[in-house]
């Protein structure tokens, strides 16, 4: 199985960022990544066959976040230490705006903020992320319609009482 | 495009950008993965035939072997035979004593059957330590006429029905078997059925269909078959999966916390060959925090390592990984090794190499 591990590790760090992306949370995407890459090994002789077994993982992760079930069960194994709050270098008002941005983004339904991720993260095509998610190019548009106007209306709203308060 | 949709997309293309840094170490999660599969090497098999309505996974009406956290240390070992093993001579058991499932799937469709099951058993919850968080889970790929179709059937025993979650919306109620529950379904995407159903004994029993890709089941059709096999769950279990080997009277305390027994999921050169056995492995600790050993059939090909002491007329080899060992007992089961590994001394290994119950 070394093709398997040397697959894993080539494809590790960008399923393990595109999992951060959709679930929000470091120790989620671990486990979502995990699963994922078990169910792989299982299937190795299948995937490896296909054209593009990349695409098919991060398909396999796509899916695993939109059918995630949050399990109250213990979990099995701890990764990792919580990262720090604040980057070094960043400007706080940029910080701010974009920490504010993230949690507007953890909030959105799965299915858009998976569009979201794809779309502005991956810089994947809509007929890509159609292709991805199963289903049509003008679901994907309406998603990711539906996303923005979520997102731009709570910054709208939040700029309003910003300037409200300085008045 | 209007100016301010454009600083929007850009905000969130640099929010993402900026939360790089929040993705897990690749190395560490590398390494975990690993250790469950080395929980759940898979197997190379042909697929199990399944008749019209019959359960193939009641494979042995043997002895019946008690997981459940709140039982001695004794009678969670694997059942045990009346004399322990030789260190030095060969294994003389005619088989290793089957495994028992805490529920039965009554109905499956009528296709050919690939499984997985689980029986884990490892933590307690908050308020009641002695009710094991982890139930039984049976894991299928079912192929009716050409589609491929996955099944996944779990006892929770900490989720209640009122707690479910589901990939889309909160679910409807349903009722089966007179017991409550809530369904989903989804019709154009990943996910196909889900549904919970409240466990007679508290928590719930989670059942999911859902295609492979490239299936084009309906969603009608994963309903029908997911409240099918719901409909058909019975408590308590009968079901016994046949391991390809055993274990028994485990040294300094240890229990098994978790086994899975797996058939199917092989390569396409090995089910050709037919040469494959159901696959076995085991977890084994005190069952109170992540089991530190695990023990499995290996990969036919020789390990690499360091030759070790015979064990029960086989030999052994043996590496150290950081600390990480393996001890492979060599030819163990048709011709694979059975690995024991674990963060731990070599002896305790050879401890459990031991307590092996290998098939002649």
């Amino acid at each position: 199985m070394a093709d398997y591990e040397n697959f894993v590790r080539a494809q590790l760090p960008r399923l393990l960022r595109y999992a951060t992306m959709l679930t929000g949370e470091r120790e989620q995407a671990a486990d979502l990544v995990q699963d994922v890459l078990v169910k792989v090994y299982r299937r190795w002789s299948r995937i490896s066959d296909a054209d593009h077994p990349e695409r098919y993982v991060v398909r396999m992760v796509t899916n695993g976040y939109l059918s995630w079930r949050h399990s109250r069960a213990a979990r099995l194994i701890a990764v990792g230490d919580l990262p720090d709050e604040v980057r070094p270098g960043d400007l706080a008002s940029e910080h701010a705006l974009r920490e504010d941005m993230w949690q507007r983004l953890a909030r959105l339904p799965r299915r858009q903020r998976a569009v979201v991720v794809l779309r502005y993260y991956e810089q994947s095509p809509d007929s890509e992320i159609a292709d991805l998610l199963g289903c049509a190019q003008a679901t994907v548009r309406a998603h990711a319609h539906k996303a923005l106007t979520t997102l731009r209306k709570g910054l709208a709203i939040e700029q309003q009482m910003a300037k409200a308060k300085e008045n | 495009m209007d100016r301010e949709l454009m600083d929007t997309e850009n905000l969130i293309t640099d929010t993402f950008t900026a939360h790089e840094h929040v993705a897990p170490d690749a190395d560490t999660v590398f390494a975990a993965t690993r250790q469950r599969i080395d929980r759940r090497r898979t197997v190379l098999s042909r697929p199990l035939a399944v008749a019209a309505g019959v359960v193939a996974l009641t494979l042995a009406a043997v002895t019946v072997v008690a997981l459940n956290r709140s039982d001695s240390a004794d009678n969670a070992q694997v059942g045990a035979p009346p004399t322990e093993a030789q260190a030095t001579g060969p294994a003389t058991d005619p088989a290793a004593p089957g495994l028992a499932m805490p529920y039965d799937l009554g109905w499956l469709p009528q296709g050919e059957v690939d499984y997985l099951v689980h029986r884990i058993n490892i933590g307690g919850a908050d308020k009641d330590q002695d009710k094991p968080l982890y139930g039984g889970e049976y894991m299928l790929t079912v192929t009716i006429n050409g589609q491929v179709i996955d099944v996944d059937v779990q006892q929770f025993r900490m989720v209640q029905v009122d707690e479910a979650t589901f990939k889309s919306g909160p679910g409807s109620p349903v009722t089966i078997n007179g017991q409550p529950g809530v369904e989903s379904s989804v019709s154009d995407g990943p996910g196909g059925y889900e549904l919970y159903m409240a466990h007679p004994d508290g928590g719930s029993m989670y059942v999911n269909v859902s295609p492979e890709h490239g299936s084009t089941a309906g969603a009608q059709q994963l309903t029908d078959i997911g409240r099918q096999i719901a409909q058909n769950i019975r408590f308590p279990g009968t079901t016994t999966v046949t391991p390809t080997f055993g274990l028994r009277d485990l040294p300094n305390g240890l229990r098994i916390c978790a086994f899975d027994v797996e058939k199917g999921f092989g390569d396409a050169a090995s089910d050709r060959a037919g040469e494959a056995e159901p696959r076995t492995s085991y977890s084994l600790g005190t069952c109170d925090t992540m089991p530190p050993l695990h023990v499995y059939v290996a990969d036919k090909d020789a390990p690499a390592g360091t030759a070790g002491q015979p064990v029960q007329g086989h030999q052994t080899s043996y590496a150290d990984e950081n600390g990480y060992r393996t001890l492979w007992v060599l030819d163990a089961v048709k011709g694979a090794p059975v690995a024991i590994a674990g963060k731990v001394p070599l002896t305790d290994l050879y401890d459990v190499a031991n307590h092996l119950v290998l098939t002649s």
